[in-house]
């Protein structure tokens, strides 16, 4: 009896043993992950094209914040108070570069958390044609320069863009390096697929007049080499007559058939536009983020909408 | 040996002039050196500290002792100006954190420093009331400056003009200050910090006026081609940046042109501090790297070579001055024979006049101890701003 007492306590005792060190095994584990995984990096972008190129490169890595309300144009909006020091504690500020949301030469930044990401192709950055210059005091002629910056809309060098991202976020986190290169290579193949397509496109007609609504398809003009003019038309506005005679003018020494429109045009310019023989067709430059989709297809959808006018 | 000391205070109560006259040499003799060394080792601790945490410090050749005093003690003697483009250099070479600063221009004695934001971050310099400096025209300004000009956030704050008598100058920029920060005990507590584009407008690089492409008024507006609007000198330029006119405010060319004083280049580790330095070792480069430190402590060595001469100069005014007290004493007691006659004559010994003369001579001695030791602790207790006021500022 008495040995088989001792025999149950030692059982026992063994037993809760085991128990409490599986216990103990779980819990240091849950908080070893817990101090293994690394806080995510905040990121803070100008426009809708790096937000999704940051989401897509950094995975679940990082907390992509693109401040600016989904009625204004990021371009030319400005933050408040508030939304700058916001700005300014981000672990990392990724801005478009040529001149792309002119704010940012106005507040203050660290520039150890921003990446331009369009510095490395500085040297191919488009200077807009219509530019006054002025003179006063001692400094001689000058213009206030007006650069093109839909750079994302060739398509290379949004990816060299991505690229940046890609850099800036493997040295704000190391450890992750691989991932980000494998995300970036799964970006770059996807913008790479739409250049393709593009080319393919465009390669069957090469030089038909075309004419963009406004003056925001530089970069994708340059790239695949399109003959394109503009006008500074808005979608959602009827153009007035003075702007009606200016595309005349334009259609005597540039008979387009194709006007290309940052968003959905209103019916009556449609209608008006093909009473001329001119056709409307959307390529969204996409610069805020999209009612429906995302980047790329809203991309995929502006490369369907241009297959008919070649 | 109390009643010595009774008629010894008695004596030297009595003479006053010469007691105190006494007690003054002594007291700057014990004071003269102490403080001294007191104020050296201060100005010591001040130096090497701020320069120990710089790591290094990139600007146009010329004199290094200038360039780090001007950029870490944003010295009066402002070095040669180099462009933006010497701090985008050392940031494409990924080796280091380049902090540009522009220490040139001043706000009521208190000398303005425009640099980027990694600067606070860099000295840990926190805020003590109001918020960072956020747009065009905003400042922080340092305790002391705050402090001493008055200053708290909402504040405004005048850049002064660098020359007087250039009336076609820069104009002064009147800035809004947004916070002050917490005490350092350093040159930033007496700085005034500017973005560095601000600094750029102070000096008018920058600049907000009305639209000259839209100029109704003809008298603003010499010629107007199609191409180029020729303003005349009665065009407004904005002098405060407000809400209202910062869109106004713009900068011509690129900012790589612009100028800066210098560069604190902080490197990710020590390799690439290396990596870098080596960088600026060619005979045709136009810019030095300097280590703080090293310049400092070259300072320092000077300094102490002129404190063992002024150390040498109070040791022989030190002696010059004993004998002299030890001469007072001997005519003094010359000058005393009937006082003593008639203590020998009341049958005291002679140890009791050694042992009055002794007592004279431990009261003044302790007197000057008392005071020189007070003088010490004040020194001592000011030493961080005496310093900075005499020595770096």
């Amino acid at each position: 009896m008495g040995t088989m007492k001792k025999i149950n306590i030692i059982k026992k005792v063994l037993w809760r043993s085991f128990l409490a060190s599986v216990l103990i095994t779980a819990v240091s584990d849950v908080s070893q992950a817990e101090s293994d995984s690394p806080e995510k990096v905040t990121i803070y972008v100008v426009n809708y094209p790096l937000k999704y190129f940051a989401e897509r490169i950094a995975g679940g890595h990082a907390k992509v914040v693109f401040p600016v309300p989904p009625d204004c144009d990021p371009a030319y909006w400005v933050p408040d108070a508030r939304t700058i020091g916001a700005y300014q504690r981000a672990d990392l500020i990724l801005l478009n570069g040529a001149n792309y949301a002119k704010w940012v030469r106005k507040v203050s930044l660290p520039r150890s958390k921003m990446v331009d990401t369009s510095a490395k192709f500085k040297d191919r950055y488009i200077t807009a044609e219509e530019v006054v210059t002025h003179s006063h005091g001692a400094e001689g002629a000058h213009a206030h320069e007006s650069l093109a910056f839909t750079t994302w809309l060739d398509f290379d060098l949004a990816a060299r863009q991505a690229r940046a991202i890609t850099k800036a976020l493997s040295r704000k986190k190391p450890k992750l390096h691989d991932t980000f290169q494998e995300n970036y290579a799964a970006l770059e193949k996807d913008l790479m697929a739409l250049d393709g397509e593009i080319k393919v496109i465009v390669s069957k007609n090469k030089t038909p007049p075309l004419l963009a609504s406004h003056p925001v398809y530089d970069y994708l003009s340059r790239r695949y080499g399109l003959n394109m003019k503009s006008v500074h038309w808005e979608p959602d506005e009827i153009p007035s007559a003075g702007q009606w005679i200016e595309l005349q003018s334009i259609l005597k020494q540039h008979p387009a058939r194709w006007m290309m429109w940052e968003g959905e045009p209103s019916r009556e310019s449609i209608e008006k536009l093909k009473s001329i023989g001119v056709n409307s067709l959307v390529f969204n430059p996409c610069g805020s983020v999209p009612g429906n989709g995302d980047f790329l297809t809203v991309m995929h959808q502006n490369v369907d909408n241009l297959k008919p006018a070649f | 040996m109390f009643d010595s000391l009774y008629i010894a205070w008695k004596y030297i109560g009595y003479n006053k002039a010469r007691t105190a006259t006494l007690i003054a040499c002594i007291t700057l003799i014990g004071f003269l050196p102490i403080s001294l060394e007191l104020l050296l080792d201060e100005s010591e601790h001040q130096l090497m500290s701020r320069a120990v945490t710089t790591p290094l410090v990139v600007g146009v050749k010329g004199s290094a002792l200038d360039l780090v005093m001007n950029t870490l003690y944003f010295g009066n003697e402002v070095p040669e100006l180099m462009t933006m483009a010497v701090s985008d250099r050392i940031m494409d070479t990924d080796l280091a954190l380049p902090i540009p600063l522009y220490a040139r221009f001043r706000a009521r004695g208190h000398p303005i420093v425009g640099t980027t934001l990694d600067y606070f971050e860099f000295r840990g310099l926190k805020m003590a009331e109001g918020q960072q400096i956020a747009v065009l025209g905003d400042c922080v300004v340092g305790a002391g400056a705050a402090e001493q000009l008055g200053l708290r956030p909402g504040d405004d704050l005048v850049s002064s003009p660098e020359n007087m008598f250039d009336l076609a100058g820069v104009y002064p920029l009147k800035m809004k200050v947004t916070g002050v920060l917490h005490k350092s005990h350093t040159s930033d507590d007496l700085a005034v910090f500017v973005d560095l584009k601000t600094a750029w407008v102070i000096q008018g690089l920058g600049h907000g006026h009305q639209g000259v492409t839209v100029l109704k008024d003809p008298t603003l507006v010499l010629k107007r081609t199609e191409g180029n609007v020729v303003a005349t000198a009665k065009l407004y330029h904005y002098m405060e940046i407000t809400d209202e006119n910062i869109n106004s405010f713009h900068f011509h060319g690129h900012i790589a042109g612009y100028p800066i004083t210098a560069v604190i280049a902080v490197p990710y580790d020590a390799k690439s501090g290396t990596i870098l330095q080596g960088r600026y070792l060619s005979k045709g480069e136009s810019y030095q790297i300097v280590k703080p430190e090293d310049v400092i402590d070259g300072l320092l060595q000077n300094i102490f070579r002129i404190k063992n001469v002024l150390d040498a100069v109070i040791s022989v005014v030190a002696l010059a001055t004993v004998m002299a007290i030890i001469l007072v004493f001997a005519l003094s007691l010359r000058l005393r024979q009937r006082e003593m006659e008639t203590v020998f004559k009341l049958g005291c010994s002679r140890m009791t006049m050694v042992r009055l003369v002794a007592s004279e001579i431990l009261i003044i001695v302790s007197a000057s101890g008392i005071f020189c030791g007070a003088m010490v602790v004040l020194v001592d207790q000011f030493s961080n701003d005496l310093v900075r006021t005499l020595f770096i500022r």
